[in-house]
């Protein structure tokens, strides 16, 4: 049988075999390819870097476990860059499981700096409601948020009661895996309040969110992994999304090879009827 | 402890689900089902302790908000179809749900998404830099021309229609574009979980 004969009719399962190795290899061997920074990253990097110190910054974690491995990489580079510039986080979420999720984050690197709990950071917890939540949050935060996510009330830390309406928060950055999400957060509270807006998203929802950043809704965008391996890269952090970038690449050069030789396979097939 | 056992499970559970690729086999069933299960219990559990609990009955019960009882009234009119007598009464929640979101969304997506963005498309094409100009006049063909793709009141012919052709091509730039970002998410989900594997599971990455 010929090659392309054999080709046509591979198991699927090789193929699985093949895109394993591509992912395991360069986990266990690490090649160090560059990783570029994009501009919609490289804004989000620069505007907290223009925020003065101590300033209230709202990381709302709007994931759960079905998306961790995208967006938990970002939660922890930009909370490592939050806490390094001496802002206060203000976490809320969306979702239910994503303040419970990124909480493991906000604690652990909030120790390295050595930050206190209600003073330089809080966890309001999972807050349901979504566009009626968001609208009234940046009204008077005091309607939605009563309690942090272990039941305490708000009001007695520090950071709790000086966060009373959207005019308190300096930038708000969603970590979003769908609805609700960056786009409750852009046409509902950006819409209303007009407090800047920055997102880190699943790559399949990036694509949506460029022409929000062409009309100046959002500031930037950390799409998927590659997007936090960036902002990693930009905070100096060596965390997981850099060391998936490889098997990214890697992968992504076998998919265009899959790709490449079926459309040859088929073309062969064709002409050979 | 408590966390190996943990890390424990969900690595099994991962291979167990990864074994479908193999074939369809007890250990793939067995995870499905598990999933299935555990999904169930956080939603009842989630929707108790995060909705009903805090926003209806936690302000009747423990700050006498007697106010409670009219959402409350008015939720459980969406039960009445059980009762074929009363089953009228459930246009009330239904016509209050679909005003007050037709209301929310009809204001903040006009003054939120479409304003904001077709505003985004009024933009200059004299005075800039070339690539400027060129990006641009991409973007503003673009809307233009996908907009006419899906103007139906006369027929695709002549200039309409190749601007239609063309508005088809931006699309299917754009699906591409949506497709890559869409293979990158899946891979990304599965370096997570080799990741995983390999650095909480086996301790072989550090």
């Amino acid at each position: 049988m010929k090659l392309i004969e054999r080709l046509a009719h591979i198991d699927r399962r090789i193929l699985f075999l093949l895109v394993a190795l591509a992912v395991i290899i360069p986990l266990l061997v690490p090649m160090g390819l560059p990783v570029d920074i994009t501009k919609p990253v490289q804004d989000i990097y620069n505007m907290v870097e223009s925020l003065p110190e101590r300033s209230i910054v709202v990381v709302s974690a709007d994931y759960d476990p079905g998306t961790e491995a995208e967006l938990y990489p970002a939660t922890e580079a930009f909370l490592e860059h939050c806490f390094r510039r001496n802002l206060r986080v203000y976490m809320i979420g969306l979702w239910p499981g994503g303040t419970t999720l990124a909480n493991i984050a906000l604690n652990e690197i909030a120790q390295k700096y050595n930050k206190v709990y209600g003073l330089d950071y809080i966890n309001a917890g999972y807050k349901p409601g979504g566009q009626v939540m968001l609208l009234s949050l940046g009204r008077n935060v005091a309607d939605v948020v009563r309690t942090d996510h272990a039941g305490v009330p708000i009001d007695s830390f520090p950071l709790g009661r000086a966060v009373k309406a959207a005019r308190d928060m300096s930038l708000i950055m969603t970590l979003s895996a769908g609805d609700p999400g960056v786009l409750h957060w852009i046409t509902y509270f950006r819409a209303r309040y007009g407090t800047p807006i920055a997102c880190a998203t699943t790559a399949i929802m990036a694509p949506q969110q460029y022409p929000y950043i062409s009309s100046g809704q959002l500031i930037g965008i950390l799409g998927g992994l590659k997007g936090a391996a960036e902002y990693e890269t930009l905070v100096k952090r060596k965390g997981r999304a850099v060391a998936g970038m490889d098997s990214q690449s890697i992968v992504h050069i076998l998919l265009v090879i899959f790709i490449a030789v079926g459309n040859v396979v088929l073309i062969y097939q064709k002409r050979k009827k | 402890m408590l966390n190996t056992i943990g890390i424990w499970i969900a690595a099994l559970l991962t291979l167990a689900i990864y074994s479908f690729l193999y074939k369809d086999n007890f250990f793939y069933k067995i995870a499905e089902n598990i999933f299935v299960g555990v999904s169930a219990g956080y939603w009842a559990v989630v929707l108790w302790f995060d909705y009903t609990w805090p926003n209806l009955f936690e302000p009747l019960v423990r700050r006498h908000d007697y106010l409670s009882l009219v959402p409350i009234i008015v939720g459980l009119m969406m039960f009445t179809p059980l009762i074929p007598k009363a089953s009228w009464l459930i246009r009330i929640p239904l016509t209050f749900t679909m005003g007050v979101s037709m209301a929310l969304v009809v204001t903040q997506r006009v003054q939120g998404d479409i304003f904001p963005q077709l505003q985004a498309t009024f933009l200059p094409i004299a005075g800039q830099s070339f690539l400027t100009i060129v990006t641009n006049l991409l973007i503003i063909i673009g809307v233009v021309v996908t907009l006419v793709y899906f103007y139906f009141s006369k027929e695709h012919k002549g200039i309409l229609g190749l601007a239609a052709k063309l508005g088809v091509w931006f699309m299917m730039i754009a699906f591409g574009a949506s497709f890559g970002y869409t293979v990158m998410a899946r891979v990304s989900l599965l370096i997570g979980r080799v990741y995983f594997l390999l650095h909480n599971w086996l301790g072989v990455l550090r």
